[in-house]
């Protein structure tokens, strides 16, 4: 076989995937069928209707949760269990209160039993790129949501993942500061070019950001439309204005209604 | 000193001399013999001959190593049963009941029992002291474990934590509010406990010196002994919201 006509193995590779729960004596299907594709330094971002799967969906790619049927390949490894090579972000801040903030960001690497000292420089690296310098010694009550949201995402980048999967990262955040992280990730992947999974609910933030949005359907979800982001990069946040990102925007919106009028 | 902790100081006086006044006019007024009511001189003398014997110390020595080795092993076992119970639903199923009806048998009525058991010396007391603290820190230790957030649950499982690392570095952190929250109503259940052990057999121990003044008509004694009774359970008490205050710094900001 010819080895360069292949396509390379992509980082993420899911496959006939579906979950059921038992409810009472019938099952949930959550989701149907699902099947995509993440190359190495790509953003997806994932829309659909609320409850329709997509943090399940998340958290099978993370291996925190077994499927019914189907495969999660991570860089050609079959994903049976959680492991480090992906970084969660959740949707509201999971930070531990008792915890300052740079000790937050360094726990990935206190369970790895790592140096101290590395860790809290490495800490130091990502609290600038986010932004959160001088708020080291902060504990997360002294944060706003916006800021803890950074203090997470720090936190998901600092054992270096192959993967970073963000469950509606500003899902729980007002309207202006969301627009305002959506800004601040964008910069964020722009300097670090991580593989990027995210869900959102927002048309915006998902074409701003993504290279290619994928669309769910209702529980169970599977997926009813791809819609490529053909922007050029670096974007910028004024690039929303522009007709390019209206088109792909309607395209994503048309997606989402015909999901509701099922 | 800040001037709002010598108000707190200078209020917490003046109530007191308020307090000593009015006993003092209740004895004066109402003519009651000393063993009925004994006056407030009376009481601080018998304070100052006991003190000086060395009696006092002595009785709560051992009653002190009671109430400690009785919180130790009731907050150690229900802790541990307590965060088995919080993770697993079939032993919940299996001994809840058993634990909640062994609520309504007054610890009190089985003090008798733990004596014709293990005897008049301190293991009974030790036992009915641990037996009192043990369903308090039960129920908080099961509230504070179960409390701990599902999401930081997965986000230790992402990072591969091992089981330690999951119970040491999430779930002690989290749940300690609760944990030290009912440690506390355990410190002040322990000096009933011990009292309670006492009077049912006993030859040393506060509750001793209680059940002597009672026998003797030494009310000054009885009233010496109540009020060491408080200042140990305020002491106990006092000790672990001072702990809190250490340990739950990242609270108040
Ligand atoms: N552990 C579980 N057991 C039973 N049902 C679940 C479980 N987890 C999620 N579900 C159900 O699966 C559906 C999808 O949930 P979720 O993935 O959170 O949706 P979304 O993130 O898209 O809003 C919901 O209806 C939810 O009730
Ligand atoms: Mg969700």
């Amino acid at each position: 076989m010819d080895s360069t006509a292949r396509k390379s193995e992509p980082l993420l590779r899911v496959e006939g995937l579906s979950l059921s729960y038992q409810r009472g004596d019938g099952r949930l299907s959550v989701l149907e069928q699902i099947e995509f594709e993440v190359e190495e330094r790509e953003f997806l971002a994932l829309v659909g209707p609320s409850g329709c799967g997509k943090t399940t969906l998340l958290k099978l790619i993370a291996g925190l949760e077994q499927p019914t049927a189907g495969q999660i390949h991570l860089a050609g490894n079959p994903v049976k269990r959680p492991s480090r090579s992906v970084g969660f972000v959740f949707q509201e801040p999971t930070l531990m209160d008792w915890r300052t903030v740079e000790a937050n960001v360094t726990l990935p690497l206190e369970l790895n039993g790592g140096n101290r000292k590395r860790a809290r420089e490495e800490a130091q690296t990502l609290l600038d790129l986010v932004r959160l310098t001088g708020f080291e010694d902060a504990y997360p009550a002294q944060l706003s949501g916006g800021m803890a949201q950074r203090v997470a995402l720090a936190r998901a980048l600092v054992h270096d993942p192959q993967l970073l999967l963000l469950d509606e990262p500003f899902g729980a955040l007002d309207a202006l500061t969301r627009e305002r992280m959506g800004r601040e990730l964008l910069r964020i992947w722009q300097a670090r070019r991580k593989t990027v999974v995210m869900v959102t609910h927002s048309v915006p933030e998902a074409v701003l950001l993504a290279d290619r949005v994928l669309v769910l359907g209702p529980r169970p979800a599977s997926i009813i439309a791809e819609v490529p982001v053909d922007l050029p990069r670096p974007r910028t946040a004024e690039m929303r204005e522009t007709p390019a990102c209206s088109q792909v925007a309607r395209r994503v919106r048309d997606a989402l209604e015909q999901v509701d009028l099922h | 000193m800040s001037r709002e902790q010598l108000t707190r100081i200078g209020l917490a006086l003046i109530s007191f001399g308020v307090f000593l006044g009015l006993w003092q006019a209740v004895v004066r007024l109402g003519g009651y013999p000393a063993f009925i009511l004994p006056p407030p001189q009376a009481v601080a003398q018998r304070l100052v001959s006991l003190v000086a014997s060395g009696t006092l110390w002595r009785h709560v020595q051992v009653t002190l190593k009671e109430i400690l080795a009785g919180l130790a092993l009731g907050a150690v076992t229900a802790t541990v049963l307590g965060y088995l119970l919080a993770h697993s639903p079939l032993a919940e199923r299996l001994l809840a009941p058993y634990i909640v009806a062994s609520q309504s048998v007054p610890t009190v009525a089985i003090a008798p029992l733990l004596v014709i058991w293990f005897g008049t010396g301190i293991l009974s007391k030790i036992l009915v002291c641990a037996l009192i603290v043990f369903f308090p820190i039960l129920v908080n230790t099961v509230v504070g474990v179960r409390s701990v957030s599902q999401d930081l649950r997965d986000l230790m499982r992402t990072l591969q934590a091992d089981r330690w690392q999951m119970i040491w570095m999430l779930e002690v952190p989290a749940a300690l509010p609760t944990l030290l929250a009912g440690l506390k109503v355990g410190a002040t259940l322990a000096v009933i406990g011990a009292v309670v052990g006492e009077f049912v057999a006993s030859d040393r121990g506060v509750g001793y010196l209680l059940k002597q003044g009672q026998q003797l008509y030494d009310t000054p004694l009885v009233f010496v002994g109540i009020a060491t009774l408080v200042v140990m359970a305020q002491a106990l008490y006092g000790i672990v919201a001072l702990a809190e205050r250490g340990l739950l710094r990242w609270q108040k900001h």
